[in-house]
């Protein structure tokens, strides 16, 4: 640990300030402790190493008597009175395995979990102790005995495991042995592999439980209501939502003003706050007002109170108050007893549980918290506070992987207990004894996680309130998407909801969640991703800071009396009131002091709100933080010397951690962050010490570096603050369609579509961040040097003129991999599909794909070209014998695997292997090689994107008379309405890179200037500005502007033409209504809309429209009797036409009709309804 | 237009620099047109050689067959005997003879624990043309001193690489592999007329600063006169600055610069494929070839019209 000693031998100079550029050393330091997904495998380890012991230690014994069965056989046997108890202990987990169909046992690597689609999981084991206890005999005067069993280690399931996780066989590995395992050594982990797809939890976002809020109503009833979601902490129980509400008319006759009410649990009807106190036992109305406006001077309080007295006059006592709740509840005609008695359980236990649920003397906490709310409704109510900001990032709460998993797993472990339960009484019930370990059913935990993961709804399988979209496929076109897709958060609002505010960006978001990077449309606002350095707590015990704050002097509120509550500050801990204490400040700073030196742990919150007197800790998990300097006296904690030691952390062993212990960074929360005073800069601080006059005295904390705001896409765009804003949105959406190199392991994986780029560039002009998200080792990109040029208009409305010459070169070249995957299927015990080659003697349904290409074993091998349909993998299935022992003509099926219809290439790789059933299991690598084309699309990092309109060859491009020949020539109309200045400030300053042979450092928010570029620029021999004198490939002549031509880092978007040329002349059709399909995939039509109706109709092509509509689509033939125009039978072979209703067979006609509208008719008939045909 | 009335003018070369891989010459006397024409032609219709079929045997290295091949397409090959074949698109089958392929093998296996590069010297010479070969090329024992060849990819342990290229004769209009010239490029040359007595007017100061504003190193004060001097009119890439900076200090017309129309400088970058002056040479001779055609389909054209109507 950093000792403050050694600062004695520190020489002066370094004990000076540090410069903004020294604040790097300490977001290095962060990223190489904490990497880019710490956030998912903190709260996965938390789960793993804690949480789940808690959920089984939770969960109480089981005891068992046995039931009195009715058998009529032997009547009056008294059944064995015995009981058996049983306990779960301690949970083993074992690391991952797998074990084969055969029954053998392995060590599982992830890397063959993705190939063989297993899953990724470890073994849990459980110690459950039995106690069988029969009763003692008083006639034998026997004692009560008990016979204890212990069962060691019972396999209770499989729990995925999270890759990197402290449980994954990957924790701690070398880089060297992560390639040995087929791993790359940049995958940060943070996923987990089911059934061989790799999964993300994604974040889910929340309101966060025991807050009071208090909101103004528009509504007509009430004008405020202050609302309190109270959950009790680890339990599985719905949150108990309580209400205060002010009427915002005068109430019934004779009340004098706004009555004061409150919604309790289970009871149907709003209740005077009045009655409530009396029901805890607060009857007199000062008992009363003390708890609600402490200090009994506060005359317009109390005002403000006078209706809700006179409102609940009649009920005086606590056991009429109590009657009255009671009486509406649910509880009908029952005794005054019960109805007394079910009134006060729902006050112990349904209101406002998080307070306490204990059953004795939990009056008074209630009633000061009730008070506390009702007192905070009236602040509101008064006008002295403005109301409360849902959308204030405070108020919120982040559900990551651990979270989300621990309440599956409480679901299924309480199922499993359950279960267990069921059997042993079955056991006992009967007589047998009881076999434990039976009793078990593995398959709960095991499945039960497995399908939340591998569907995304979460939750127990069948019970309602599946959430979908927890968890999804992650994402691998790019190694930035694949990052960005782990840090991703989801709101949970419906996306229809129209009102805006949930979506926009707020300010408390600034350094927790990127400002740009967030999907346009549906979800715009409500899917963000959170910044590179917020940090989101995994929850800690309040019992250190309880213990702490009885230490410290803090008076609860047994101890106090009502009138101190005004001269003291309230107390929180997770917004449980504790107590008062009469020197917050000195409280304040020693909790600072002890959370800066890791006396209490570093994530607890520590929020002194001045205004309300109150201070709040959080402890609790889901918060969202970032770590900040500390500054003390004007002065960064931070000096030179520690730079200088994380600089060279190896030798010192100075990082992350000690950066914290030494008390020079800390992590400060959304709530805490309310509360400090933050300078934007090193410099900025350093300006306030130095000028005295200067307003800002009083800087607590520091920013490490205000580009950490941004998310992982947005920092790689280069220059954003020179951007509008909408076009880092756009670039951030596009950096992950971008074809790049996702994972150096690319050929030992097996993707269903995976893009890798031929000969993929780093950027001349880089971010910092892009250093700690390996964007120069696994770029997505070329720095193609580009023309903003109008030449022969091949380049209009965001189209792209290329070198056709340069893409002969292998610019932009990439390679285009699928994935097929076929496996021998179990059809019963005894039958199963082969992986063969169909031989068209013996097989029915074969397909009209060629199967030349499949060698013997059923398979083409690699090094095949494959086109459209060819049949890659051939199967079948064994077809049932008709009649048993005659010979029949086919005796299999064809369910041969073939190539998607509009693709071509080479079979690259082929993996045959054995599923987790010991079945055979093929998957085979496609590879085809994208040559850029017209209609492909390419975009710079600026949201700049645009469509190749023409290639043209070397001679045909403009050049320099350096011989310079652009490789892209974009449109200078793409510039001034969309305001992306980043982007030729990225082009000047590359073309000085090129030049120096050095990088450009365009890292958002650092001081510079285009003026300072330009003078580089010149004194390298160019222009200042970037331009160039260029000629016309064609003709020779010097054109007569100036062309602006820089190098500019541009991306491969996924989106080519060759994936989505399509159109048809004849093809499919629709089972059921005979109209052509749809899509691509399926060789489908294309849509002839209302739109392109109303234009045909706006021609006058009635003709046209009937033939696209009607003729080329689903035009049938039916034949009609005129008489009763019902549709009738036609045999045309024999020329014999009847109609079934009429009974005739004269007067029958032919007619075209859509056999759609055949089919409605047809439908129509079956429900009894008779359509005719006048014809 | 003067230049119709111009009299009959005989173009002028004039050679100022010849390297193997480079060449800068001045094309004087004649049009735009006839530059850009020689320049156009040397980019892409100067035949060589490159290999543009390849049979791969083995590969278990990490890059795949159709990256190979690519590689393989991209290495120029000394292409001096570029005439003496035919191009697979332009034979007539009656013509046996015509020679078409050069076929190169290429064996190597990686035994050792270190990475082995594979480069363009691993390719074995067809023993028919053994004076066509990768540009750089030497075999034998690799020391420090020797070429290195075209990296073409790197080998592992146990990896190993066999194929069978075949080098044909191709234009750069088809692919740019078959490119003489990594570019070329014409400049039009400048003519400054400096107004002096404007220049007079400026300070010396100002007249430095003048100087500078040009990115290149085109004026220079001479320190004997104190004249602004035009040291290397040919640096001027008609970027304006200077333009710009007279007009800032208030003198507009202090230079007046206008691009020549009938002097270019050429700069002509090779591969490696051809020496430079041959290229030159070569589009000459295309060019010369296609207006032979030119004249000849007129010849028939004129017949076939006198046949027609007269």
């Amino acid at each position: 640990m950093y000792e403050p000693e050694e600062e004695a031998q520190v020489a002066p100079e370094l004990l000076g300030e540090i410069d903004q550029e020294d604040a790097w050393a300490v977001v290095t330091a962060f990223f190489s402790n904490k990497g880019l997904v710490r956030q998912q495998l903190d709260s996965f380890n938390e789960f793993i190493n804690t949480t789940v012991q808690e959920i089984v230690d939770e969960s109480s014994e089981i005891v068992v008597r046995p039931q009195s069965q009715h058998n009529p056989l032997d009547e009056g046997e008294e059944p064995e009175d015995k009981r058996v108890v049983i306990r779960f202990g301690q949970i083993y987990l074992s690391r991952p395995t797998m074990t084969e169909a055969d029954g053998e046992t392995v060590v599982l690597f992830p890397k063959e979990a993705r190939l063989r689609n297993l899953t990724y999981a470890a073994p849990l084991y459980v110690d459950v102790t039995k106690t069988t206890i029969s009763a003692a005999t008083e006639d034998l005067g026997e004692p009560e005995q008990a016979e204890t069993e212990e069962y060691s280690k019972i396999f209770v399931g499989e729990v995925p495991i999270m890759l990197r996780s402290d449980y994954c066989s990957l924790y701690d590995k070398t880089e060297k042995q992560l390639s040995i395992l087929g791993e790359c050594p940049y995958d940060q982990g943070g996923y987990f592999v089911v059934n061989g797809s790799e999964k993300v939890l994604i974040a889910q976002e929340r309101m966060a439980n025991n807050h009071v809020y208090v909101f103004k109503k528009a509504q007509a009833t009430y004008s405020h209501i202050a609302e309190c979601r109270s959950v009790l902490e680890n339990s599985t129980r719905n949150t108990s939502t309580m209400s205060v509400k002010m009427l915002s008319r005068a109430g019934a006759k004779g009340s004098t003003g706004q009555c004061i009410r409150c919604t309790l649990p289970y009871i149907r009807s709003d209740i005077p706050i009045l009655i409530v106190f009396r029901a805890l036992g607060f009857v007199t109305d000062k008992d009363v007002l003390e708890h609600i406006v402490y200090s009994l001077d506060d005359k317009e309080m109390m005002e403000a109170l006078r209706p809700s007295i006179e409102e609940a006059f009649p009920i005086q006592t606590q056991e009429v108050a109590l009657d009255w709740i009671g009486k509406r509840g649910s509880t009908v005609g029952v005794t005054k007893e019960k109805r007394i008695q079910y009134a006060r359980e729902i006050l112990q236990r349904e209101m406002l549980p998080h307070v306490t649920v204990a059953e004795h003397a939990f009056e008074p906490k209630k009633a000061y918290f009730f008070g506390y709310m009702i007192h905070r409704l009236l602040l509101v109510a008064l006008g002295r506070r403005g109301e409360d900001d849902r959308d204030h990032y405070a108020n919120k709460r982040l559900d990551l992987g651990g979270p989300l998993l621990a309440n599956l797993f409480r679901m299924l472990f309480r199922k499993l207990a359950r279960d267990a339960r069921g059997y042993v009484q079955r056991c006992v019930d009967k007589g047998r004894d009881v076999n434990l370990p039976a009793g078990i059913n593995k398959d709960t935990i095991t499945k039960g996680l497995r399908y939340s993961l591998a569907t995304g709804n979460w939750g127990m399988m069948g019970t309602p309130g599946l959430r979908a979209g927890v968890s999804q496929v992650l994402n691998r076109l790019t190694y930035v998407s694949t990052l960005s897709h782990l840090r991703r958060i989801n709101s949970p609002i419906g996306r229809e909801g129209k009102l805006a505010k949930p979506r926009q960006l707020h300010n408390s978001q600034w350094g927790m969640i990127c400002p740009a990077e967030t999907p346009e449309g549906q979800a715009c606002g409500l899917v963000k991703n959170l910044a590179l350095m917020s940090y989101i707590s995994v929850g800690c015990p309040s019992s250190p800071v309880l213990t702490f704050l009885e230490e410290w002097t803090t008076e609860t509120l047994e101890e106090i009396s009502a009138s101190v509550i005004p001269k003291a500050t309230k107390i929180f801990v997770n917004g449980i009131w504790v107590g008062v204490h009469r020197d917050p400040q000195m409280l304040v700073r020693t909790l600072r002091q002890m959370r800066r030196q890791v006396d209490i742990s570093t994530e607890v919150g520590v929020v002194h709100d001045l205004q309300l007197q109150e201070l709040r800790l959080y402890t609790d998990y889901g918060r969202c933080s970032r770590p900040l300097f500390i500054v003390k006296d004007k002065q960064l904690s931070i000096k030179k010397h520690h730079i200088l030691k994380l600089q060279t952390s190896e030798e010192s062993d100075f990082s992350w951690n000690e950066l914290i212990r030494a008390g020079m960074v800390e992590y400060v929360d959304t709530e805490e962050e309310e509360t400090t005073m933050i300078a934007m800069s090193v410099k900025d601080l350093h300006t306030a010490a130095e000028d005295d006059t200067s307003s800002i005295q009083t800087y607590t904390h520091c920013e490490i570096h205000p580009s950490m705001i941004l998310g992982v896409c947005a920092s790689i765009i280069p220059f954003p603050d020179h951007n509008q804003s909408p076009r880092n949105t756009y670039q951030s959406a596009m950096g992950k369609q971008a074809m790049g190199m996702y994972l150096t392991n690319y050929q030992v994986r097996m993707d269903t579509q995976a893009y890798i780029l031929y000969y993929p560039q780093k950027p001349l002009v880089s971010t910092r961040a892009m250093e700690h998200l390996h964007f120069r080792e696994l770029p997505a990109g070329h720095n193609a040097i580009v023309a903003i040029a109008c030449y022969s208009g091949y380049n209009q409305e965001d189209s792209v003129m290329m070198n056709q010459s340069s893409i002969d070169r292998g610019f932009f070249r990439s390679i285009f991999f699928r994935s097929y995957r076929a496996e021998e299927k179990k059809m019963g015990s005894l039958v199963s599909e082969h992986i063969e080659k169909p031989e068209r003697g013996s097989t029915a349904g074969m397909r009209h794909g060629t199967y030349d290409k499949l060698d013997d074993d059923g398979i083409v091998p690699p090094g095949t070209r494959v086109s459209g349909e060819d049949v890659i993998i051939g199967k079948t299935v064994p077809l049932p014998e008709e009649v048993p022992g005659q010979a029949q003509r086919f005796t299999k099926r064809d369910v041969s695997t073939s190539l998607r219809n509009s693709e071509a290439g080479m079979v690259d790789q082929v993996l045959v292997t054995t599923n987790a059933e010991g079945q055979m299991f093929v998957k085979m690598r496609v590879r085809s090689i994208r040559v850029p084309q017209v209609g492909d699309k390419f975009a710079s990092r600026h949201g700049q994107k645009g469509t190749i309109g023409i290639t043209y060859t070397q001679e045909d491009m403009p050049w320099t008379a350096d011989g310079i020949v652009p490789d892209l020539i974009i449109n200078p109309h793409a510039i001034p309405s969309r305001m992306t200045i980043g982007h030729l400030v990225e082009a000047l300053m590359s073309k000085v890179a090129a030049q120096l042979g050095k990088e450009g450092d365009a890292t958002p928010f650092i001081d510079l200037s285009y003026q300072k570029i330009s003078d580089m620029l010149h004194q390298c021999g160019y222009q200042q500005r970037g331009w160039e004198t260029m000629y016309n490939g064609h003709t020779g002549r010097q054109l007569k502007a100036q062309i602006f031509l820089n190098p500019t880092y541009y991306q491969r978007l996924k989106h080519m033409v060759d994936d989505k040329i399509h159109s048809r002349g004849r093809g499919p059709v629709q089972i059921l209504t005979r109209q052509p399909v749809e899509g691509r995939a399926r060789e489908g039509g294309l849509r002839f809309g209302e739109m392109e109706r109303d234009c045909i109709i706006s021609h006058g092509c009635a003709s046209f429209l009937k033939e696209r509509l009607f003729e080329v689509s689903d035009a049938y033939r039916v034949h009609v009797c005129e008489k009763c125009g019902t549709i009738a039978v036609a045999n045309l072979k024999k020329n014999q036409f009847h109609c079934t209703a009429c009974k005739s067979s004269t007067s029958i006609v032919q007619v075209y009709i859509p056999y759609a509208c055949k089919l409605l008719f047809q439908e129509l008939m079956a429900m009894a309804i008779n359509p005719c045909m006048q014809v | 237009m003067s230049s119709r009335a111009a009299p009959k003018r005989t173009p002028q070369v004039s050679v100022r620099k010849i390297e193997p891989d480079f060449c800068e010459f001045v094309l004087s006397d004649t049009d735009p047109s006839v530059a850009n024409a020689l320049r156009r032609v040397m980019l892409s219709e100067v035949p060589t050689l490159a290999i543009d079929l390849v049979e791969i045997e083995v590969n278990t290295t990490v890059l795949n067959d159709e990256f190979i091949a690519h590689r393989l397409g991209l290495i120029p090959l000394v292409s001096q005997r570029v005439w003496d074949f035919t191009g697979a698109y332009d034979t007539n089958d009656d013509d046996e003879n015509a020679l078409m392929d050069i076929v190169f093998q290429m064996d190597v296996k990686c035994t050792g624990d270190d990475t082995l590069d594979v480069t363009s010297n691993d390719l074995q010479l067809d023993p028919s043309f053994p004076d066509i070969h990768p540009v750089a090329y030497s075999t034998g024992p690799q020391d420090a001193q020797a070429e290195k060849g075209v990296l073409l990819v790197k080998l592992r342990k146990g990896q190993h690489l066999k194929l069978k290229a075949i080098a044909r004769k191709g234009i750069g209009k088809d692919h740019a592999k078959w490119q003489p010239v990594a570019t070329v490029a014409f400049q039009y040359m400048p003519d400054i007329r400096i107004n002096h007595a404007l220049m007079d007017t400026l300070s010396e100061e100002q007249k430095l600063q003048w100087i500078q504003s040009s990115p290149n190193p085109v004026f220079r004060l001479n320190p004997v006169t104190a004249q602004v001097e035009v040291v290397d009119a040919e640096a001027y890439r008609y970027d304006g600055e200077v333009i710009a900076k007279a007009k800032a200090l208030g003198k507009e017309g202090l230079v007046n610069i206008t691009p020549r129309q009938d002097m270019f400088i050429f700069r002509v970058e090779g591969t490696g494929a051809m020496a430079t002056q041959q290229i030159v040479v070569a589009a000459i001779d295309v060019l010369l070839r296609k207006l032979d055609t030119l004249q000849q389909s007129l010849a028939s054209a004129d017949a076939a019209m006198d046949m027609d109507g007269l």
